[in-house]
């Protein structure tokens, strides 16, 4: 009987800025390398390896090796890698290439379109929307990095004893991440930020981590159960090893793959919801400085100063994709099966 | 002569490169007759067996080269479309694992009766009637009732009857079964070949037996055709191999086999590891494991000898082994 | 069966309380309830007071859920601060947003699977390699960004729709905002049938089908569609939940008075019961939705038998 026959993610996925569905159609454990089977014996047998490999060490370790070699060659993973490490560079020093201050307007320029030195012309307060858009990139990467890290720690260690401990524990976890499910993500959102008066980023990182992490803690425990079931981890047990140690040494490691997949797809997700809650008036406030806000407030004069709204979402657009292809690439690159 | 494959090349383009799966097989199979296909996994009979059904998955694999005559049709020449007609109502197929390939979300007598509405182009009830008329043909009990069951709802064995039912349902000239009991009981494998050699018997179908095992093939199999590394290495009629094989992998299998008349002596068993197809050897593809291997199997492909009429071996040194 | 129903709607009891509790707490603890009923000044210490008692807001938080909760067993939502009945926002509210998830699940069908098997037969190619980064772009492009971009361009910008919705809300006006709504559940539509499909292609039982002579239209639609569509119509089902709670950022841009604007109202006005009310029904919605996809997935797939 499944218990949750549609992947869990579609919740956020549903909820409005987009999740990491797709990705657990294959869900957790299916990482350990199986030779393709395609039904017939005319397939070439794999060459017989040398001697088994410690498997704990050993089957991680060509994981790893043979997923980045496949990354390298993926222009998709390329891309985006270019792509944030631009953005990376660009939160870290924006005044590099936008020497303006986000915060000077002049409402005698409010919507006039691009001049020379404003190459993307002024907003309806008379800010400059280049030198904007490339402050808004600050904001988006940090909440989006700042929330994923938390997420994922919080998530993987919850899950992760759920999974090995099972029992009542994972019993009352699973119930509170169900109840975590069947609250819409956006509709949280309005209810816990509409009364947060804090300008700064951590309300919305907080809110994140608050219902985020539960689409973590499935997936990491999960991989917990598949790994628990390996023989390898059974020996382990049965040699006397104590249980921190079967759970760092010989589960973690198969874990930890699903949850950084999972994990790099919902940063982009991350970093639209922040929008998503900036343009309801509920995430950040200015004077931060983000495209959500910058979008919120160009859609009411959209008719007479489109690049106010086009600007900022486009490059809302590009960083949230270029998080999503990322993920996508690692997650073809450690999944053999999907290929 | 029903069936005749001439010099089929069969390969897979793979992520390691291409695998020669079929490297010009060459067999026949008359009206009435069983020819068993033998060999080991990655031998390239199951390739061999999906390539003249048509049902090979392109890409990865692809059909390089030789000709399929089917009643005198060059199956290989025709279009799709009239292949199609072929498949199913000319020659038929029965799969080792009846679990996975029964489609499992729809009933036993939907399966049976598509064959039926489809070629033959009758009513949804005619066409269960025919279903449940198979089912008691091929000894299923209890058929009315069963018709409407879903394919996990049988046991193994009455599975492989469903699939043999398929088979026959429009009396093909020609049955290739892929393995059909492997995945059985030894109890229920003999049930299941008996009733396959019956029904051929009955309808003077061409039967092409895929398998590994020797034990089956001597019971039933009119003729053998040994492949090794996508090669019929030896073809003959069955007692003359079960007497004096003429190939020293032929050898290797026979004496493979546990026999009651010599218990108590060490089993034999070929050295080594079946080739990767990525990665034939130079020369007989057979010469790293081959007890009677010398410098000529190591540079020279050797061409399937004449050993009588009825019979062919692909070795240097066939003479000498025919002779033990 | 029975019993399997039964048995999931008593697992239910606890998802439901526990969820819609948090909504309560978060609702209570968080906000002043009744600092949005004096509008934007402060209330005077006395009117508060006053207003507190009236609504019982000076008795622990618990004890009103409770009574909350058992007057919603016996229908009564209670008032919203201006008056009205939630029951009557409800009622005005939910059939608008119902039609825009129908316009919605609708796209996603038609549009996701068709997408999904076209891309599943043809993986690899450049229809494929097209439609993946789509859906990648779908995916990527926050909801709001997709519907201000595309009321822009075909409401204001090309005029061939009008920007905003009618209070009627009828059908026609609701295939824009459907889209959008529906946009992202789309593109993973898609995405889930092309895995699926591919994954099937290569099975054993597909294979038996085209050994068996079928035309290989049957072929696609008896024997493949027929397993491929499993998981999709489950996460179909599922998220017939979330689309209509995902509606909020759809409704504000389009102006529709459905769900999500009543909720966004609420929410602005810190209009307690009529939050709590919505959103307790959203909860109920997205529970039965989830049963009656684990219902499906048995009809669906005779080898899944519940006890």
């Amino acid at each position: 009987m499944p218990e949750q026959p549609f992947p869990p993610e579609g919740a956020i996925a549903g909820a409005g800025p987009g999740g990491a569905m797709d990705l657990t159609a294959s869900e957790a454990g299916t990482l350990e390398r199986h030779p393709r089977d395609p039904g017939a014996d005319g397939s070439p047998a794999p060459p017989p390896g040398p001697d088994a490999p410690d498997p704990a060490g050993g089957r991680p370790r060509s994981l790893w090796s043979d997923a980045w070699r496949d990354l390298r060659r993926n222009p998709v993973f390329v891309v985006s890698s270019l792509i944030i490490l631009f953005l990376v560079l660009i939160s870290l020093w924006p005044s590099a290439i936008a020497p303006g201050n986000p915060l000077a307007c002049d409402l005698a320029k409010a919507q006039q379109g691009s001049g020379p030195g404003h190459p993307f012309g002024y907003d309806g307060q008379g800010c400059d929307v280049y030198t904007r858009t490339v402050y808004g990139a600050r904001t988006s990467v940090a909440v989006g990095v700042l929330a994923t890290l938390g997420v994922a720690v919080l998530g993987s260690v919850l899950g992760a004893l759920a999974g090995f401990f099972g029992g009542p524990w994972d019993a009352v976890l699973s119930r509170v991440t169900d109840i975590f499910f069947a609250i819409p993500v956006v509709l949280g959102g309005l209810v816990l930020l509409s009364v947060v008066t804090s300008t700064s980023v951590w309300p919305v990182i907080g809110f994140i981590v608050l219902l985020g992490w539960p689409q973590i803690s499935r997936i990491a425990r999960g991989a917990v159960i598949t790994a628990q079931q390996h023989d390898y981890v059974q020996a382990a047990r049965a040699l006397g090893a104590s249980s921190p140690r079967v759970l760092l040494r010989h589960i973690a490691p198969n874990a930890v793959a699903p949850v950084i997949v999972v994990s790099t797809i919902a940063l982009g997700t991350y970093i639209a919801l922040e929008a998503t809650l900036s343009y309801l008036g509920v995430g950040l406030k200015p004077p931060s400085v983000s495209w959500g806000i910058d979008i919120s407030a160009a859609s009411p004069y959209v008719r007479n100063a489109p690049h106010a709204l086009l600007w900022p979402s486009g490059a809302l657009a590009v960083t949230v994709l270029a998080f999503i292809m990322l993920g996508d690439a690692v997650r073809d690159a450690l999944d053999p099966k999907l290929r | 002569m029903l069936l005749d494959v001439r010099d089929l090349h069969v390969e897979f383009r793979t992520r390691d490169g291409v695998a020669r799966a079929v490297n010009g097989v060459s067999f026949g199979v008359d009206a009435g007759e069983t020819l068993a296909v033998l060999g080991e996994s990655g031998s390239g009979k199951s390739v061999t067996a999906q390539a003249v059904m048509g049902i090979l998955d392109t890409p990865p694999g692809r059909v390089t080269g030789g000709e399929v005559l089917f009643q005198g049709r060059d199956l290989l020449k025709l279009k799709e479309e009239e292949r199609r007609r072929v498949r199913g109502a000319g020659m038929a197929m029965v799969f080792q694992d009846a679990l996975s390939s029964l489609n499992p979300v729809l009933t036993v007598g939907d399966q049976l009766g598509e064959m039926f509405t489809v070629h033959r182009g009758m009513s949804r009830k005619d066409a269960r009637a025919k279903a449940v008329e198979l089912m008691d043909q091929v000894r299923i009990p209890a058929a009315r009732e069963r018709v409407r069951q879903y394919p996990h709802q049988f046991s193994g064995g009455m599975r492989q009857r469903v699939m043999i039912a398929m088979a026959i349902a429009l009396e093909p000239a020609l049955i290739i079964a892929d393995e059909p009991t492997t995945a059985l009981d030894v109890t229920v494998q003999a049930q299941v070949m008996d009733l396959l050699a019956e029904l051929r018997r009955e309808y003077r179908m061409g039967l092409v037996l895929i398998t590994h095992d020797l034990g089956v093939v001597a019971d039933v199999a009119d003729r053998i055709a040994v492949m090794y590394a996508g090669r019929v290495v030896e073809s003959a009629p069955v007692d003359d191999i079960y007497k004096a094989p003429a190939h020293p992998y032929t050898r290797g299998l026979l004496d493979s086999v546990p026999r009651l008349d010599l218990k108590g002596r060490e089993l034999h068993a070929i050295r080594g590891l079946p080739p990767s197809l990525t990665d034939v050897p130079r020369g007989c593809a057979f010469h790293p494991r081959c007890p009677m291997a010398r410098d000529v199997c190591r540079t020279d492909v050797p061409a399937p000898h004449e050993v009588s009429a009825t019979r062919a071996a692909a070795c240097h040194f066939w003479k000498e082994c025919l002779n033990g | 069966m029975g019993r399997y129903v039964l048995r999931r709607l008593v697992q239910m009891v606890p998802v439901f309380a526990g969820a819609t509790l948090l909504i309560f707490l978060m609702v209570n603890v968080m906000g002043d309830p009744v600092a949005g009923l004096c509008g934007d000044r402060q209330c005077d210490p006395a009117t508060a007071a006053r207003l507190r008692a009236e609504f019982g807001l000076d008795r622990p938080v618990w004890q009103q859920y409770l009574t909350y909760m058992g007057n919603v067993f016996t229908g009564d939502f209670g008032t919203a601060f201006n008056g009205q009945k939630v029951t009557e926002l409800m009622a005005t509210a939910f059939p608008v947003t119902l039609r825009l998830t129908i316009v919605a699940v609708l796209i996603e069908v038609v549009v996701g699977v068709t997408l999904g098997v076209v891309t599943g037969l043809r993986r690899g190619r450049p229809v494929d390699t097209g439609v993946l980064l789509l859906t990648l772009v779908v995916i990527s492009v926050p909801t709001f960004v997709t519907g201000l971009l595309l009321q822009l361009l075909l409401g204001v910008e090309w005029g061939w729709i009008r920007p905003s919705v009618s209070s009627a809300a009828p059908f026609g006006e609701l295939l824009l905002p459907g889209l959008v709504l529906a946009s992202v559940s789309l593109a993973y539509v898609t995405r889930l049938t092309r895995t699926s499909i591919a994954e099937n292609r290569r099975s054993d039982y597909v294979r038996t089908a085209v050994a068996k002579g079928l035309p290989r239209r049957r072929v696609v639609t008896r024997h493949l569609l027929r397993n491929s569509l499993i998981p999709v119509v489950t996460f179909i089902g599922a998220d017939i939940g979330f689309l209509m709670g995902g509606a909020i950022v759809t409704e504000r841009i389009f102006n529709i008075h459905g769900v999500g604007f009543q909720l966004y109202q609420g929410i602005l006005r810190q209009n307690t019961q009529t939050v709590v009310g919505f959103v307790t029904v959203l909860v109920l919605v997205f529970l039965l939705c989830n049963l009656v996809v684990d219902l499906l997935y048995a009809v669906l797939d005779p080898r899944i038998r519940y006890a």
